[in-house]
């Protein structure tokens, strides 16, 4: 098998694990994070692939679609509900800020490495920068979404 | 295609009360998670195909259909589904429902190229629709099912 395919395997591994770790209580948060998150990856990840930003060489089920299933469909939604499960609402709004910062970051940096040394992803007309800020907005919708949709009704 | 978009606002405005819409997303991303998940191996093994299609470049789905309206349909059907009713009616109203979107979806098949079946028939896509209605209702009562109200552990924001 080659590298990338081992590279989506573990982390497909690693998300399916953190998934265990979550609150039984919060359960439903991150149904709601992951399943809007999905809405918002498919849309970006098809506009992206289509206007020729970004190609995605090794992904599954190639032959039919040319984004990344595997991100889009599992690993930034799993990402996205981790985020909101564990989110600092007690804390200051710095580090809330921060707790953004964090996310972003680390995400960032995962691709653009596997960006660099696997075929998982390859930039075409694209930026790091960009990426940083598409993830940053997307996790901030997903919070707003979900703050609304757990609130209580007025009544 | 257009008139699916149109439609599909339109309806989910009209046929979703003002006090349900957050259900009604639920059911409806709940909904588009599944039918995405399930068409990539029927679009994979040639069961279906979308020869006119949004985003032709990006993928051979139809997103359309699955991001779209369907599981508007899909929220339309669960906000108007009520546990309560004896098992026949809700039995009746399923079968309506999934029978109605087949219907409808052999249409388009046959007069538009929105969609074309590969190896699967009328009678096939009864059931592939059928199994994801099903599904999804029961993740959605699954969600639901700490009643009322359900916990929110968003963080706060609205416990204090």
């Amino acid at each position: 098998m080659k590298t990338e395919w081992w590279i989506l395997l573990s982390v497909y591994t690693v998300a399916t694990g953190v998934l265990f770790f979550m609150p039984k209580n919060r359960f439903r948060l991150a149904v709601v994070a992951f399943l809007f998150m999905q809405v918002i990856t498919f849309l970006t990840g098809l506009c992206v692939v289509e206007l020729g930003l970004i190609e995605y060489p090794v992904r599954s089920f190639a032959s039919i679609n040319r984004t990344s299933f595997d991100y889009e469909f599992y690993i930034f939604p799993v990402t996205c509900a981790v985020f909101n499960v564990w989110y600092p609402n007690h804390r200051r709004p710095l580090v809330q800020l921060g707790y953004y910062f964090v996310f972003s970051t680390v995400l960032t940096f995962g691709e653009v490495i596997i960006e660099k040394y696997t075929h998982l992803i390859i930039y075409i007309h694209w930026e790091w920068y960009i990426s940083w800020i598409t993830i940053f907005i997307s996790l901030f919708i997903v919070r707003l979404f979900c703050v609304w949709f757990f609130l209580k009704p007025r009544t | 295609m257009a008139a699916m978009w149109l439609f599909g606002f339109i309806g989910f405005i009209l046929f979703i009360p003002h006090k349900d819409r957050r259900k009604g997303i639920l059911a409806a991303i709940m909904f588009q998670a599944f039918i995405w998940l399930c068409d990539m191996p029927s679009f994979k093994f040639g069961l279906l195909s979308a020869p006119v299609r949004l985003f032709p470049k990006a993928t051979d789905l139809t997103v359309t259909i699955n991001y779209f309206f369907y599981p508007v349909l899909f929220a339309i059907f669960y906000v108007h589904w009520n546990a309560k009713n004896n098992r026949w009616f809700r039995l009746t109203y399923f079968c309506i429902w999934i029978s109605v979107i087949t219907i409808y979806d052999n249409i388009l098949e046959i007069y538009t190229d929105l969609i074309k079946y590969g190896s699967l028939n009328w009678f096939g896509m009864w059931i592939y629709i059928g199994i994801l209605f099903y599904i999804s209702l029961i993740c959605c009562n699954w969600f639901y099912k700490e009643k009322p109200p359900i916990k929110s552990y968003v963080g706060g924001t609205n416990e204090d």
